[in-house]
């Protein structure tokens, strides 16, 4: 007579699923980050019908589903609109110090941009609706990304 | 691309060349799986180059993979069951693409085995080696061969394949 197996492990299967994601910035995203490489700029497109002015530029508008063909520089300054203070990051490790993002609307733009809140760590030293300005990376660093853009520093 | 769908046609190269902008992303994607008591102990038999399954004694079947629930008659199994490592092919494939779709010379041969000692129809899903593949056919004898003690960590594929087994006489 066979003997059972009295062990109690192993009680879960581990494993893991391989995937990589791909992505293009798209016809529209093709133009802001094109600009934001070679010329450290920011570029939105504009809906004359809806009197709105997208950052980062898309392809059509969001109301209307026209296509935007009309590009606008858009200026590195604006007000903050809104920000968090994250203290884990997505694979919950804790961040120390911890992490600002910022949500903010650039003069000229009529959407709001999210990135980095740069050189704080507390609530104290930030108020909604001061004033922005976003801190592009130097020419030779930057290679079409949106972390061409280190963040927004509050001036 | 016809010209009828709109959109802008990009090939690989382009995204080479630095003009197109793109982004990647690795996500890790972890997990760990409840074995549960039956699969758990299905799991470990296998690293002791057993096949282990459980029976129903209202039913009278022979259940593998081993469940701790009969779906038929809706209540507790009663009784683990070893059974041999032989059985024969109820149904198979011959597959020319691998799981991540590259395409395959000789085919794999993914197969249902009915495990001798087990209900009949009863079976476990694995793969056939050691055979032309035009030679395959539904009711085929075939045996467990399984991968060396020191390989073997309590999972499915401690069974490495299933060869034809020429010692079984047909069934009637």
């Amino acid at each position: 007579m066979k003997q059972p197996v009295k062990s109690k492990a192993p009680s879960v299967w581990p494993g893991e699923i391989p995937i990589q994601s791909f992505y293009t910035a798209g016809s529209g995203g093709q133009i802001f980050f094109k600009a934001l490489k070679q010329d450290g700029k920011l570029i939105g497109t504009r809906c004359a019908t809806c009197a709105q002015v997208y950052v980062p530029a898309r392809s059509f508008c969001e109301r209307c589903f026209s296509a935007l063909t009309e590009t606008v520089e858009v200026k590195r300054t604006g007000r903050l609109v809104s920000y968090t203070i994250c203290h884990f990051d997505r694979d919950r490790h804790p961040l120390n110090p911890p992490l600002a993002l910022g949500l903010a609307q650039l003069e000229g733009a009529t959407t709001l941009m999210l990135h980095h809140l740069l050189d704080v760590t507390s609530p104290d030293e930030i108020k909604i609706g001061g004033k922005v300005e976003t801190i592009i990376k130097q020419r030779t660093k930057r290679v079409g990304s949106i972390l061409d853009i280190e963040g927004f520093r509050i001036v | 691309m016809p010209e009828t769908l709109g959109g802008t046609p990009l090939e690989a190269k382009s995204s080479r060349g630095g003009n197109i902008f793109t982004t990647s992303y690795v996500p890790q994607l972890r997990y760990a799986w409840d074995t549960g008591e039956a699969i758990g102990r299905y799991l470990q038999e296998l690293k002791q180059e057993r096949l282990i399954a459980r029976s129903c004694h209202q039913c009278g079947r022979v259940m593998i993979p081993p469940r701790m629930f009969c779906e038929r008659c809706f209540r507790p199994t009663d009784e683990w069951v070893y059974v041999k490592d032989t059985g024969r092919i109820i149904t198979f494939s011959l597959c020319y693409v691998s799981w991540d779709v590259r395409r395959l010379k000789q085919p794999q041969i993914p197969a249902v085995i009915e495990i001798d000692g087990a209900s009949p129809g009863t079976g476990i899903l694995h793969v056939v080696k050691k055979v032309p593949p035009k030679q395959v056919k539904i009711g085929m004898p075939v045996r467990a061969v399984w991968k060396p003690s020191a390989e073997r960590v309590g999972s499915i594929t401690d069974i490495a394949y299933w060869e034809p087994n020429t010692k079984t006489k047909k069934r009637q």
